[in-house]
């Protein structure tokens, strides 16, 4: 199967070359042939790049340890979807993934878009994108490439890796950063063809909501990953990784906020380019950093040869796209003009500048180690308070935003508009920080944080209480009307649960970063502590011995005012397995999440008589942030629902 | 122009607030990442100063019982410094890892550190001298 592997990638490499030369001259002659040719060189493409997936996945699964990335990623004890998911575990296989899913993407673009005079300019810069990875694992990184010795066991995977969020969010975050590329080429063949119209846009929204809706989902999953299997007891750490993945969602988030703008004003065209190239930039960066190790991280990286290759490209992007947008600059002017400060256009190009600035800053704060050895000789890093000093004043301005944006008016806010839209959420507003103030909250942070969640929540509120007012007065019943004004305005009203959606998840990280309690201490049985509202009482250690692992598990019992809620057991592990002696050891927290708190227990150390030292965290509201996610998701699905045809409309 | 103005106006605000957080965010939490033998070459000047700094766990030197901190040796080639650490300790970090550690050096040379990363080896493969070398 191997062998077919690598024929199905040479070939897609060469079909590619092939697609991106007719498509080339199809877009200068308006050959409508040829034009055809290159799409339908990609969908073979696709197909070609789903059997090389097969193929691996075929190895990995049947553990043939004479190719290289199969020894160094499985092993004869680990379970089946393990052996799956280690498709995406290493190197080769991850840019094989890139490659197919973005064949995937191709291949739908393809499909839908035959008849438009710009496929071929499309085509062309999908076919460019496609190569550079496709070069890299036909050449550089081979994913069938052979051991050269021959070993009867492989490496296996990290135990860490072992869990079902790490199984999934790599894949959804790749899906998120790779479909940036489809707007990306819609942008470039725009500015290509000097079709500048918003028709490019109108074709490519869908694609950055969708990749954007992924990369949301995937930031999450990760963070949910490292809180439930990195034991430390937080989600996020602005480890260079991480921030690879942020960054491309920020100037992601700005350029769906911003098309609006051009779709409704013609306005800010440049602004929609220079978004959009910065983002899929930022994505190519982000696979970069990850990849290339060239900033030290805790998810360590392989130190290897496509570092350069990387770097190239992404000159190669920028150079391209930016010296493209110059030559077309002219024609990207605004028909209409900012008028006033006080109007949604303005709110607009706010929260814009501050998603670009809050990417700039991660940005700088991620490289800030390079670029402080280029120019002083030494390495300074930047940590955690860094981000934080500059994100948090950077995000409570954007949440107000995020309330101001959807209810002003349009080209000028009148007194009146002002009045009738924000009396309400002002009031709500001053509610909250009073009932705060009121139960003994002291932390400025966190008051202005909720308040302003309280003035978003309550905007949407507002918006949907408007819209339901007008159909229930016509005689439909509330839960009906609720139903068609959501699916007849699904942009508007999915974009508003979205929000809401991240009010979830402000007010969860806001709790949780805030306000964490935490102990540490040594316990003999039936010793007991408390923290917060809770009792722990210890129960003693049970040993544990299976095929896997030998390990210890801790019983705790959990107890509210007396009352006995819930028994956890916290567990540390030595994986037996021999072919990946040098990562055996893992710590299983143990959980028992309300929507209230985490009660967070790390069991560190268990001594020959029986004694533990358990680290114990009480998290406030973490849940918030999984069910901001859920819903983020649900707003974002609404919103890029495909409208039904219009006879159907009619009769609804 | 006036309404031009009305926009520069604030954006220069804006644009000078934001630098301003940057520059302070920078100065209040820049930590020099440096090597063993770089930190014991700044001595006595780093004393109490928070460094960041890179090296090895050297075999048999992690001591970890339960009522104290976590002891270690961490080395980086000739040079060796004892670390003191009490946290989390991550699941790879184990003897012969290439640790991270954050915190300043005391004046009886011992780095008592408030972070503890491990560099951990799998997460993306490494090379294939790592697999022969567990092989044999």
């Amino acid at each position: 199967m191997s062998e077919l592997g690598s024929i199905a990638i040479l070939l897609s490499f060469f079909i590619t070359l092939y697609s991106l030369a007719v498509s080339a001259v199809a877009a200068r002659t308006g050959n409508h042939a040829l034009a055809l040719s290159g799409g339908n060189g990609l969908l073979s493409v696709a197909f070609l790049l789903i059997v090389a997936v097969c193929c691996l996945v075929y190895e990995l699964v049947t553990l043939d340890f004479s190719l290289r990335y199969v020894a160094l990623n499985t092993s004869t004890d680990l379970p089946i979807i393990y052996r799956i998911t280690a498709l995406w575990a290493g190197q080769a296989g991850s840019l094989l993934l890139w490659s197919f899913i973005l064949s995937l993407y191709v291949a739908f673009v393809v499909l839908r878009t035959r008849r438009n005079s710009t496929a071929p300019y499309v085509n062309a810069v999908l076919c460019a994108v496609s190569l550079f990875f496709l070069f890299l694992i036909a050449y550089v990184e081979d994913p069938f490439g052979k051991l050269g010795t021959v070993v009867g066991e492989g490496r296996g995977l990290n135990p860490i890796l072992q869990n079902v969020y790490m199984a999934i969010h790599p894949v959804t975050l790749y899906v998120g950063y790779v479909g940036i590329t489809i707007p990306f080429a819609f942008g470039i063949a725009a500015l290509l063809s000097g079709h500048l119209g918003d028709e490019w846009i109108r074709n490519s929204r869908k694609y950055a909501l969708f990749s954007w809706m992924f990369l949301s989902a995937g930031l999450l999953l990760g963070a949910r990953w490292a809180y439930l299997e990195l034991g430390w007891g937080g989600y996020w750490a602005w480890d260079p990784v991480e921030n690879a993945a942020f960054m491309p969602w920020l100037s992601a988030t700005a350029f769906l906020h911003s098309v609006m703008i051009q779709e409704r004003k013609a306005m800010l065209k440049k602004w929609n380019m220079i978004l959009l190239i910065t983002t899929f930039f930022l994505s190519i960066f982000g696979t970069f950093i990850t990849r290339s190790g060239i900033v030290s991280s805790v998810h360590s990286f392989a130190r290897s040869d496509i570092g350069p290759i990387f770097l190239g490209f992404m000159i190669v992007i920028l150079l391209f796209s930016f010296s493209l947008l110059a030559y077309r600059s002219k024609d990207l002017r605004s028909e209409e003009r900012f008028d006033s400060i006080l109007s949604r256009e303005s709110a607009f190009l706010f929260n814009n500048l501050l998603f670009l600035a809050a990417a700039f800053s991660v940005f700088l704060g991620t490289i800030f180690p390079i670029l402080s050895e280029a120019f002083t000789g030494k390495k300074i890093l930047v940590g955690p308070p860094y981000f934080n000093t500059v994100g948090v004043p950077i995000g409570l301005v954007l949440i107000l935003l995020m309330g101001i944006g959807p209810l002003i008016s349009w080209k000028k806010a009148s007194v009146a508009n002002l009045r009738r839209n924000f009396v309400f959420p002002a009031v709500v507003f001053l509610a909250v920080l009073l009932a705060l103030l009121v139960f003994g909250m002291k932390e400025p942070v966190a008051l202005i944080s909720f308040a302003l969640c309280g003035f978003v929540a309550s905007t949407v509120f507002l918006e949907y209480f408007r819209g339901l007012r007008v159909r229930t007065a016509r005689g439909e019943n509330t839960l009906l009307a609720l139903f068609n004004l959501v699916l007849r305005n699904r942009r508007r009203y999915g974009g508003y649960i979205v929000h809401l959606g991240v009010v979830l998840l402000v007010i969860g990280i806001t709790a949780s970063s805030l306000f964490v309690t935490q102990k540490e201490v040594v316990l003999g049985k039936g010793d007991s502590f408390s923290l917060g509202r809770y009792d722990l009482v210890f129960r003693g250690v049970h040993y544990i011995s299976n095929d896997a692992k030998d390990g210890f598990s801790a019983e705790f019992s959990i107890e509210n005012s007396g009352k006995n809620v819930a028994t956890i057991y916290p567990e540390k592990n030595i994986y037996k397995y021999e072919g990946n002696r040098e990562i055996n050891q893992e710590t299983e927290v143990a959980l028992r999440s309300t929507f209230r708190d985490d009660l967070y227990l790390i069991l560190s150390e268990v001594d020959v008589s029986g004694r533990v030292n358990v680290r114990a965290l009480l998290n406030p509201m973490v849940n918030w942030i999984w069910a901001g996610g859920v819903v983020i998701v649900l707003g974002a699905t609404i919103a890029m629902w495909p409208e039904r045809r219009r006879k159907k409309e009619f009769s609804a | 122009m006036k309404a031009k103005l009305k926009f520069i106006v604030p954006l220069v605000i804006i644009a000078f607030l934001i630098s301003w957080l940057v520059f302070a965010g920078v100065r209040d939490s820049m930590v020099y990442y440096i090597t063993v033998e770089e930190l014991l070459e700044d001595v006595p000047d780093v004393y109490g100063q928070k460094v960041r700094v890179s090296g090895t766990v050297v075999h048999g030197s992690i001591k970890n019982e339960l009522d104290e901190s976590l002891q270690f040796t961490m080395a980086d080639g000739k040079e060796k410094i004892d670390v003191e650490y009490d946290g989390v300790i991550p699941d790879i970090f184990t003897d012969g890892v290439e640790a991270v550690v954050e915190g300043s050096i005391s004046t009886d040379n011992i780095f008592v550190a408030d972070l503890l990363l491990a560099k951990c080896p799998t997460k993306y493969e490494s090379d294939e001298a790592r697999y022969q070398r567990k092989k044999g």
